[in-house]
């Protein structure tokens, strides 16, 4: 009875996965802006679909799944705060000038380019996104500093980051 | 038309990204996004352009974070006028105008002196009597005063990259106005305008410090720069913001192009002025102040001045000799 049960459950969750596994990964990586942290917290997210065990009362797996998951993320980015607070209490423990190891994921004209298309935002567009997408603050915090509403902030961050991505698309597809 | 369509979408695909961004996103914002990825796969594509800019962006190394930070997430500080420094540097430049390379040397108490300079338009190759290689760029002014314990190199004006020889026993210094420069096996870029100082290190390491701190910050305020960053020291804040910039970048200018990374207009002019055969000058203060980013050869000033209004709200005039950049929200000069 039960390995009934549970083999019908992993078709379904075989057909969650060919459906829904690329929105599920763009999803996570919306939340946790990093491509391999996604797909590790989706293959987590499965796991917990697959292992549950309150099945019958669940309405729709696929919503499930992608609850599950957008909490897998919250904890996500709740350990790498703890871990880059840590981080920071002993980099200040560090005698100034001690560099710290710079990879650049970015080029550098690549940057200037970001900088370029920055610029040609309204000055609260750039400084929204700039402080959300690169400071890592969340757009209530943001709102605050900036004395907008939230959907102000979110509307700010959504034009700058398209008008930087169309930018971007210009220089790496002419 | 399709180049609309596009563009439409990837607003689209934005405003889905910063709703779902936010942890609180309910069940069916959820829903509503799956059932728009759903209605053509280029909508998925789109949204996954989004988010490849945002990760990389994510990734950023420091010191690019750091300056896009001052450059856009923080309120402008206040900033005494460049007009000023611009007006003294185009002082200096007539007066070195005509004279061309001149050194001269003095010998006294063990400490051998010299003083470099170099004509406007023309940059010059000097090899240090320790063996270290300057480049010194057009009118720029250097004094060396080299002895046993040290080698002590002064930067008056304008810019010069260094290739220096270690030697433990003798630390090469170089001094710009209010900061220094110490190697630590190096080979660097100094550019002095006025009393604003920009350093660039393209290989090994150098250790800047501001001359001018206060006691007890002695060795602490020491900062050390490593190949591929870009210091700025801003004399008005007596700050400095430190940047990247590639080994090319800094050292285009002796292949007859000066880069500028976010430099105010009065510096980028200033430093034009040590090419340019027909003395620039900013009429307005403010203009000074607009900060600009890119590369502009040496040999073609001109047709970049030509293109600085489509850029900067600015009128061009040529006024005897002289180019005069002028608000052009502001009436004529004459």
């Amino acid at each position: 009875m039960n390995t009934v049960t549970l083999s019908v459950h992993v078709d379904e969750i075989e057909k969650l996965f060919r459906e829904h596994n690329r929105a599920l990964v763009a999803f996570l990586q919306c939340r946790l802006s990093s491509l391999s942290d996604a797909q590790e917290v989706a293959q987590e997210a499965y796991l917990r679909v697959l292992t549950m065990d309150n099945r019958e009362e669940i309405e729709s797996l696929r919503s499930y799944l992608f609850k599950i998951a957008g909490n897998l993320a919250i904890d996500r980015l709740r350990k790498r705060k703890v871990r880059s607070d840590f981080a920071a209490v002993q980099a200040s423990d560090e005698p100034v000038g001690e560099s710290t190891p710079v990879h650049h994921a970015m080029a550098v004209e690549q940057v200037a380019g970001i900088r370029r298309a920055l610029r040609e935002l309204p000055a609260k567009a750039s400084q929204a996104f700039v402080m959300h997408v690169i400071e890592g603050r969340d757009f209530g915090t943001v709102a605050q500093t900036m004395n907008l509403s939230e959907r102000m902030v979110r509307y700010h961050v959504a034009n700058a980051l398209a008008h930087c991505r169309a930018r971007v698309d210009e220089k790496e597809m002419p | 038309m399709a180049k609309n369509r596009q563009d439409d979408m990837l607003h689209i695909a934005a405003d889905w990204w910063v709703r779902l961004r936010a942890p609180d996103a309910s069940a069916d914002t959820m829903d509503q996004w799956l059932a728009w990825t759903q209605e053509d796969i280029r909508h998925l594509e789109t949204f996954e352009r989004v988010n490849e800019l945002a990760s990389r962006l994510d990734s950023l190394d420091t010191l690019s974070r750091q300056s896009l930070i001052k450059a856009f997430a923080q309120p402008p500080a206040p900033r005494r006028p460049w007009l000023p420094l611009a007006a003294a540097a185009s002082v200096a430049i007539v007066m070195l105008s005509g004279a061309m390379y001149l050194a001269w040397s003095n010998r006294e108490g063990g400490v051998h002196t010299r003083v470099y300079n170099s004509a406007i338009a023309q940059n010059r190759n000097i090899t240090l009597s320790d063996g270290t290689q300057v480049a010194l760029g057009a009118a720029s002014t250097m004094t060396t005063q080299f002895s046993q314990g040290q080698r002590r190199v002064d930067l008056k004006n304008g810019e010069a990259f260094f290739q220096v020889v270690h030697d433990h026993s003798r630390p090469f210094v170089v001094r710009a106005g209010d900061i220094s420069v110490r190697d630590i096996g190096t080979a660097f870029d100094v550019r002095r305008t006025g009393e604003r100082v920009t350093i660039a290190v393209t290989q090994g390491r150098v250790e800047i410090t501001d001359v001018n701190q206060k006691p007890g910050e002695t060795k602490s305020g020491a900062l050390e720069v490593t190949a591929g960053q870009l210091v700025s020291y801003d004399p008005g804040t007596s700050s400095m913001t430190v940047g990247s910039i590639t080994p090319e970048q800094a050292t285009a200018w002796r292949d007859d192009r000066l880069e500028f990374i976010d430099e105010p207009l009065s510096v980028v002019i200033a430093n034009l002025n040590r090419y340019s055969t027909r003395p620039l000058h900013i009429a307005d203060g403010d203009l000074g102040k607009l900060s600009y980013t890119g590369s502009i050869r040496t040999d073609a000033i001109d047709s970049w001045l030509d293109a600085l209004p489509q850029v900067f709200p600015l009128r061009v005039s040529n006024e005897g000799n002289q180019v005069i950049l002028s608000d052009v929200e502001r009436a004529p000069r004459r």
